[in-house]
């Protein structure tokens, strides 16, 4: 095969790999039972798995695919960048003609952004903060689906389904539709999340900036590409120009990550910045860029951090999670802080999260919300229970179940059943037997503990309007509720729950 | 390659037509949601009103039901399929037996037999109780699904063109709870469908006997369908004390959150805008205690036991009694009699005991 026909192999791989991963986000719509694979890109991810071992300082099995992966990148190259990565497809797919001009006009210098970003990450992580893997590219991606785009798109298909169920005539095409996907690919309640228009409006910038370069994300602020661009470094096979050059530079033209340097005198490939995409070896006339072994580590770049920035990169790493672990807000024990079920410690799990938004995605109620400040500003997008928006389910373990790093652990559903995540309090100044003599038991209908948590008492009192009514008073049982949290997400008060989940304080 | 725009002038402004007509549609949807429905609900509704004890008597005339218990109750089922034709139809039928599709298809052979329900071609919705995603069926905690397939079976046997089985679960998600609790493969096995009621369908429609509440957003289908089978299963609960067909009702509404103010009547309110024609009530196993989500196999009490009525009120009256209870005890139960739904007085009406071992 020619170059060409690898190229367009390259492309295929591409759509596929992008096809699977938009089909394992999907394919986690209302499921409390993980598709096996479902969290396959997370674990492939060396940032991710460099990063997660790093921090909570231990080898952590689950992620150990990310070495297939980095002996890819260390036989031939970025291949993840230009073959696998589905935020680096999207971004090549939308390509803007004027990007090349406007690209020439940026220093080379940028392109050390993203080895500044990396050893920050990495220096954070050594001292335990995982907070900056917010920036792994397939979690900005995943995240930006899960709480953004998708919502967003199920909302308008709801908005739309709903004006035309008024249309009697497409009914039945309705319902077969509906048949189709509810429950399946689209879910029954629709998902709402905290700041999803800032996640949303984020990655639309990350998009724009593939105005000024063709994939600007991947070329200058990619964390994940800057390590694998490391590793390329010392691959055993490169693309190298051959003697056969006719300096016509045509390469340097078609390369869209502008990994050739388009010098005659000089002509090279630099490795660190090739995606693979094959672009220059099928346009070369003499047909002379071939993979060639290599054993010495390709030449340094101007761009390359110099001694001095790496350890600036540490330093501000270090000074980061320094201040970090000094916000206020992690000596404030907030009573709301409540974490996915079997979290235990606090500390360990911020050490553990990859902020990849996994189980985000999965939480079949939504229960699951990304964080803004509530664990700091280092807690940023790493999930909270929010049991008002969504209970956690007495039925499932799926958070779990998808957790790439075992920061949320994996458990057995009668193990789960037990795991306190929080405890239940009635506030009865605003609860209706309480404050107003309405009956109303639903926190105890709701309840899913076998001997029930709320405990009814009868209680003859006065209403409102000067009767004396019997009815039923809820009183939370602290030792059997587990905080799950749906007694607050059913309650019928309007507003804030007159019983809340707390932080149940170990 | 021609240097052409990602997208022409002409096709972005066809894209933003397209987008600003989804939009206006989608804009009209609040408004048209409170008028629209109203109407189509209550003519779906009027042929299908009046559960009256009279109407049973449709059922002398019709041919014996087809041999329900054909594959296996050889022996029992053949004594009490015979007696429906020649007595007059029971207004109430309890089955006893260790067989829940026998003593579900005793039941309902006794009310007349499923053809007094069912005409050729028929949408039917079953309405079980699949109230959350967390125990099996030993459990009791959800609707028997050999009784909720037999009536499937039942259905089609008699010729309805199209069987749905629906729930709106509180705990879990509608697909895990169906699975969950059984009755997906049994449903399927029998031929019916598992249904997903989808919030973009629900429409509010008003309550024209409704005493407290006038209107509710509902799932139209439920009103639509030509039978209607209530199926939930029996079940202690602390607000009501028992839930039962009454409340089994409460699955089908958007908003349940608001009846909670006010419990009894509103129950019987939707009650009077449902009206099921039949309800087959489980109890084959109750829960007798921390219902309605239970979870504890000591609160579990077998009782082999199916009941089946026209009549919503006096089905959950006698099922009141097998927790020694009334159906005066049982607020939506006497709400829904004092507005003339049923009857509570169950030594008026004719209850046909069948015992099949």
């Amino acid at each position: 095969m020619n170059w060409a026909g690898w190229r367009r192999v390259r492309q295929a791989v591409q759509i596929l790999a992008f096809a699977f991963y938009i089909y394992l986000i999907f394919g986690v719509v209302e499921q409390r039972v993980a598709p096996p694979l479902s969290n396959i890109f997370f674990r492939l991810d060396p940032l991710s798995a460099l990063g997660g071992m790093l921090a909570s300082r231990q080898w952590i099995t689950g992620l150990a695919l990310a070495l297939i992966t980095v002996g890819l990148t260390v036989i031939i190259g970025r291949v993840w960048c230009g073959w696998i990565c589905p935020l680096g497809s999207l971004l090549e797919w939308i390509s803007f003609r004027s990007a090349r001009q406007r690209a020439k006009n940026i220093s080379q210098k940028l392109r050390g952004v993203k080895y500044f970003l990396l050893a920050t990450s990495l220096a954070a992580a050594l001292f335990g903060s995982l907070s900056l893997l917010a920036l792994d590219p397939i979690a900005i991606f995943t995240r930006t689906l899960t709480t953004s785009i998708l919502p967003g798109l199920f909302y308008g298909i709801n908005s739309i389904e709903k004006a035309l169920y008024h249309l009697n005539f497409l009914t039945p095409a309705l319902d077969t539709f509906e048949g189709l996907v509810r429950g399946t690919t689209l879910p029954v309640e629709q998902p709402a999340f905290a700041q999803s228009l800032a996640i949303g409006m984020l990655f639309a910038g990350l998009v724009a900036l593939n105005l000024l370069a063709h994939r600007f994300w991947c070329r200058y602020l990619c964390p994940l590409g800057a390590l694998l661009g490391l590793l390329s470094k010392v691959s055993l096979l490169r693309p190298v120009i051959g003697s056969a050059c006719t300096g016509c530079s045509r390469c340097a033209r078609v390369c869209k990550p502008g990994a050739i340097n388009p010098d005659p005198q000089n002509i090279e490939v630099m490795p660190s910045e090739c995606t693979l995409c094959l672009d220059c070896m099928a346009s070369c006339k003499p047909d002379d860029i071939r993979f060639r072994m290599a054993r010495k580590p390709a030449a340094g770049q101007d761009f390359d951090l110099s001694r001095r920035q790496a350890l600036g990169a540490l330093a501000s790493g270090v000074a980061g999670v320094l201040l970090l672990n000094t916000d206020l807000r992690l000596r404030q024990d907030n009573p709301w802080r409540i974490r996915p079920p079997g979290v235990t410690n606090e500390e360990a799990f911020l050490s553990n999260c990859l902020r990849c938004s996994q189980c985000i995605k999965i939480c079949p109620t939504t229960a699951l919300q990304p964080a803004l400040t509530e664990a700091g500003l280092g807690g940023l997008w790493s999930p909270l229970v929010v049991p008002r928006v969504g209970y956690c389910d007495y039925g499932c373990t799926a958070c779990g179940q998808v957790c790439p790093s075992g920061a949320i652990p994996l458990l057995a559903l009668e193990e789960k059943r037990q795991v306190v995540i929080g405890k239940a309090s009635i506030d009865k100044d605003r609860c209706l037997p309480w404050a107003s003599g309405i009956p109303c038991i639903v926190c105890e209908e709701m309840c899913p503990t076998p001997q029930k948590s709320i405990r009814l008492e009868e209680a003859n009192l006065i209403d409102s309007s000067g009767n004396t009514v019997t009815v039923l008073r809820p009183s939370v049982l602290r030792d059997l509720c587990i905080g799950c949290g749906i007694c607050e997400h059913h309650c019928p008060l309007e507003g804030v729950a007159a019983i809340r989940i707390y932080r149940a304080s170990s | 390659m021609k240097p052409l725009p990602p997208i022409s002038r002409r096709n972005f402004l066809k894209l933003t037509a397209t987008v600003a007509a989804g939009a206006a549609l989608a804009g009209c949807a609040p408004k048209q949601s409170t008028n629209a429905p109203a109407d189509t609900a209550t003519t779906a509704l009027k042929p299908t009103i009046p559960p009256s004890p009279t109407q049973a008597t449709i059922g002398t005339t019709s041919a014996p039901p087809e041999p329900g218990p054909t594959e296996s109750e050889p022996t029992e089922a053949s004594p009490t399929a015979e007696p429906t034709p020649t007595n007059a139809p029971a207004y109430m039928a309890v089955a006893h037996g260790p067989d829940p599709a026998a003593i579900t298809r005793a039941a309902v052979d006794a009310l007349g037999g499923i053809s007094s329900f069912v005409a050729a071609g028929y949408d039917v919705i079953i309405k079980p109780n699949i109230c959350t995603g967390y125990h099996t069926p030993e459990y009791a905690t959800t609707t028997n699904p050999t009784v909720v397939a037999t009536l499937v079976s039942m259905c089609l046997e008699a010729g309805a063109e199209r069987v749905r089985v629906m729930d709106y679960p509180f705990g879990g998600t509608a697909k895990s709870a169906y699975a969950i609790s059984g009755i997906t493969d049994a449903v399927e096995a029998a031929g019916g469908e598992m249904h997903v009621m989808s919030q973009a369908k629900y429409t509010q429609v008003e309550i024209p006997q409704g005493i407290d509440i006038r209107s509710v957003d509902i799932y139209p289908d439920v009103l639509e369908a030509d039978l209607l089978i209530n199926v939930p299963i029996a079940k202690s609960h602390d607000a009501t004390r028992l839930t039962l067909g009454g409340k089994n009702l409460m699955g089908v509404i958007l908003d349940r959150g608001m009846m909670h103010y006010n419990l009894g009547q509103r129950i019987a309110d939707l009650t009077s805008l449902v009206q099921p024609e039949l309800t087959v009530i489980d109890a084959v196993r109750i829960l007798t205690a921390h219902g309605p989500t239970g979870g504890d196999l000591a609160d579990v009490k077998q009782m082999d036991t199916v009941i089946a009525s026209r009549d919503i009120v006096a089905a959950d009256a006698y099922a009141a009694t097998l927790f020694g209870l009334t159906g005066a005890d049982i607020g939506y139960v006497q709400k829904s009699a004092d507005m003339g739904l049923g009857t509570l007085d169950l030594s008026s009406i004719n209850i046909q005991e069948i015992n099949l071992g």
